[in-house]
């Protein structure tokens, strides 16, 4: 038979309520509280074996955390627990956090599947989900007899070893993760049927969800521009010829960075785009489309500007995902810096 | 109004070379004699053509892919010409009767140079489109299911890109239209009517806006014949689609551009007129070009496609468009433009998301408008194609131009970190089931 170990609270797990709330870390080698109902459910292919409790209180306190870390972790080691589950925690703050975390902290170091359960707008769902599988539970424990036994199915099915399926399948809060899948319809159909969802003011979740960006706060304008130096950076591609760096045209992780001398003209004998997003042919024919070094000499013999940085860096923006992209900033960032750099321009495509 | 397009269809169920070309009872017989005689009054960059056929879920990879192309024929010249403005005025089509095959599609296969002449450009050079009949990327196509008819064509050499584009189309066209001849004197399997005259005041009205991709000799598409630059949102019967008005020209991101074949049988539009008169009214295609320049003219091209919807009194509006993140910029601004309006949008679309889903935002533009979107499948996940028994189009892949190219043996197994060289994986048109799915 599987073995599966629970973890609760000192309410649940029948020690008394919040007057029992900063009770330390403990256990019972049997099923306490909803634990009963869950090997009921499981009809003999898995049972509770070790009920693990702490009170709501003391185990939300970091120090108590820390201190107890490697004695939880002895707990369910020792019991040999094919899974380890937690709550339904309901809209309960505290105990919502204890659930999640100590689920969290055991799937991390033990590498043993794990899942809890609560309303979602419990805030240990925001703080969670991306670690833990947390399925929607009611918002009271009125609805025990509802959300007990869709986080004893999961359970069961992880120490089955089977996969965890979609989160909206299996009914758990998104993780963030996404997998390529062959569905049931095309996206023809879906598309279609979404519409018309919407037509028909039926409910609908966007298959996408939109993710905010950070915003960047532009920097404070220059204050005297003819003792500035200026530098150049485009994404748009542009590299000496034949492309010694072996920058990518799409998908970038990295940037180079080319001298803007005299000796090395930005002509299209010296230098081509090789952008995988746009015809380059204009660019490549005359690379200060790109990089505007002519236009930025002629306003510093005016006395406009006070130097011009004599690089310019260079990337391609086309796929580039924002990790990447953040990671090429900080590269750019400190070539900018070592040149002592008060300002760049950077054109885009 | 009073468009109506008999659709006569007739199903091809096995396919082979033989001496003389004939359909019988869902077998064909392809004579590749017959076929060259076909095309070679066309010969002026192209050298000579040969053909391969390859058999639905077979053990087979085809590489260098440009188009697809549906084989399908007026039944007689009184109602124009399919394809028209290739081989024909541009005599308005969509009414009359069309024969079509089922089951067979005829596709395009040639490693067009890459040499600086012809393809000189960071985008417009040809990439190596990639289609798997089984396996991990099968799905990724309606073509692993169809018996394909793949035509190899050998350049004469030092011609422009744009001879080249133009010739191959010319012969790809020919040869799906010869195809169909064999069906004139056949009864069909059976006859599909298209027309959205009737219009039910109950139901909503919907379009579709099909967003086309356009920046050049090897990304373009074709309307009636010619390239659509400069285009302004214009509005199609989708009779007009199903005839062959619009036509692919794409040969650069393998995931991004819509073959042909689903140009004319374009699953979104199949969809809208398999729900009309039951669930919806379709209205019409407002068709449109992306990659425009500027913000100033992506905002021109929404406001003029929402126009036209209004014209339509739309009340819904389904947002597709072909290429990568700056389509998906004019896409969003249609979404955002027709919501203001008040008229309600869905759209498809690939996502990126990195390897697991959880990297940086999923699109590369979105407005707070666009809260139905469906995904297509994320582009920025590795997949490892499995040996194959047997490559048609060439022995090696063509990858990576710009770092000096990258020339890896066809049939053997590869690891790609992205799906962007697979043919269709970014499911534009909604073809195919992939999707990513949340965990």
């Amino acid at each position: 038979m599987l073995k599966a170990v629970y973890y609760t609270n000192q309410f649940f797990a029948g020690l008394g309520g919040e007057e029992l709330a900063d009770i330390g870390l403990g256990m019972f080698d049997e099923p306490k509280g909803p634990a009963v109902g869950l090997t009921r459910q499981w009809k003999g292919e898995m049972e509770v074996v070790r009920t693990i409790y702490a009170g709501d209180n003391f185990i939300n306190i970091d120090e108590n955390f820390e201190a107890i870390g490697e004695e939880l972790l002895e707990m369910v080691k020792s019991a040999q627990p094919d899974v380890v589950l937690a709550g339904p925690a309901f809209n309960a703050g505290r105990y919502g956090v204890a659930c999640a975390k100590v689920m969290a902290f055991i799937g991390e170091e033990l590498g043993i599947p794990v899942v809890t359960s609560m309303w979602w707008e419990n805030p240990a769902v925001e703080m969670y989900r991306r670690r833990v599988p947390i399925m929607s539970s009611t918002e009271t424990a009125a609805g025990m007899r509802k959300s007990l036994p869709d986080l004893g199915k999961v359970a069961l099915s992880l120490a089955k070893g089977e996969p965890l399926g979609p989160a909206r399948k299996v009914g758990y809060f998104p993780t963030d993760k996404r997998k390529n899948e062959y569905v049931e319809k095309t996206g023809a159909e879906r598309v279609v049927k979404m519409l018309l969802q919407k037509l028909n003011d039926e409910p609908f979740i966007t298959e996408v969800p939109l993710r905010t960006l950070d915003r960047v706060i532009p920097a404070p304008p220059v204050v005297d521009l003819s003792v500035a130096k200026i530098a150049l950076i485009t994404v748009g591609g542009l590299v000496p010829k034949g492309n010694p760096d072996n920058l990518k045209q799409a998908f970038s992780v990295a940037h180079g960075k080319y001298e803007l001398t005299d000796s090395n003209p930005l002509t299209s004998d010296n230098f081509e785009s090789i952008h995988g997003g746009y015809d380059t042919t204009y660019a490549s024919a005359d690379p200060h489309r790109l990089v505007p070094h002519d236009a930025l000499r002629a306003l510093q013999q005016e006395g406009i500007v006070g130097s011009i940085y004599p690089y310019f860096l260079t990337t391609c923006g086309i796929g580039t995902n924002v990790e990447s992209s953040v990671n090429i900033g900080e590269a750019m960032l400190r070539d900018l810096r070592e040149g002592e750099v008060t300002a760049a321009i950077l054109t885009s495509t | 109004m009073n468009k109506v397009l008999k659709r006569y269809v007739y199903k091809v169920d096995s396919v082979e070379f033989g001496e003389k070309s004939k359909l019988e009872n869902g077998h064909l017989t392809i004579s590749k004699r017959e076929l060259q005689e076909a095309v070679q009054p066309l010969f002026e960059h192209v050298k000579s053509v040969d053909f391969e056929l390859v058999k639905p879920g077979s053990d087979t990879r085809i590489i260098h892919l440009l188009d697809t192309i549906l084989p399908m024929i007026k039944r007689t010249d009184e109602s124009g010409r399919v394809y028209s403005g290739f081989f024909s005025d541009p005599y308005m089509v969509g009414t009359g009767s069309t024969n079509v095959m089922s089951g067979l599609a005829v596709m395009e296969s040639c490693a067009l140079p890459w040499d600086e002449d012809s393809a000189s450009s960071g985008l417009l050079y040809p990439r190596d489109a990639i289609l798997d009949m089984q396996g991990p990327i099968a799905g990724m196509t309606p073509f692993s299911e169809t018996n394909n008819l793949v035509i190899l064509y050998e350049l004469e050499e030092g011609r422009s890109s744009a001879e080249y584009d133009d010739e191959i189309r010319y012969i790809g066209l020919r040869v799906a239209m010869t195809l169909a001849e064999l069906t004139l004197d056949l009864p069909a399997d059976y006859i599909e009517t298209y027309t959205i005259d009737e219009v039910d005041p109950e139901l909503p009205n919907v379009v579709l806006v099909w967003q086309c991709q356009n920046q050049g000799p090897y990304a373009n598409t074709l309307l009636y014949g010619v390239p659509i630059d400069d285009i302004v949102p214009t509005l199609l019967h989708p009779n007009e689609m199903l005839d062959g008005a619009v036509v692919s020209g794409n040969y650069v991101w393998p995931a991004f551009k819509v073959p042909t074949y689903n140009h004319v049988n374009h699953p979104i539009l199949l969809e809208l007129y398999r729900l009309h008169g039951l669930e919806l009214n379709f209205r019409g295609v407002i068709f449109c070009r992306s990659h425009n320049p500027t913000n100033w003219h992506k905002l021109r091209n929404a406001n003029m496609c929402v126009k036209i919807a209004e014209y339509l009194d739309a009340d819904g509006l389904i947002m597709a468009w072909e290429g990568g993140g700056n389509a998906a910029v004019d896409g969003m601004l249609t979404i955002q433009t027709a919501e203001k309006h008040g008229i309600k949008c869905s759209t498809i679309t690939f996502e990126f998301g990195g390897q697991d889903g959880s990297e940086g935002v999923l699109l590369v533009d979105d407005v707070p408008e666009a809260d139905a979107v469906i995904s297509g499948g994320s582009i920025e996940k590795a997949v490892t194609l499995p040996q194959v028994s047997r490559v048609v189009g060439g022995d090696v892949m063509r990858l990576n131009k710009e770092t000096g190219g990258f020339f890896p043996p066809a049939d053997e197994p590869i690891t790609f970190e992205q799906t962007i060289h697979f043919y269709m994986s970014g499911n534009q048109c909604g073809a195919s089931k992939l999707s990513a799915v949340e965990y």
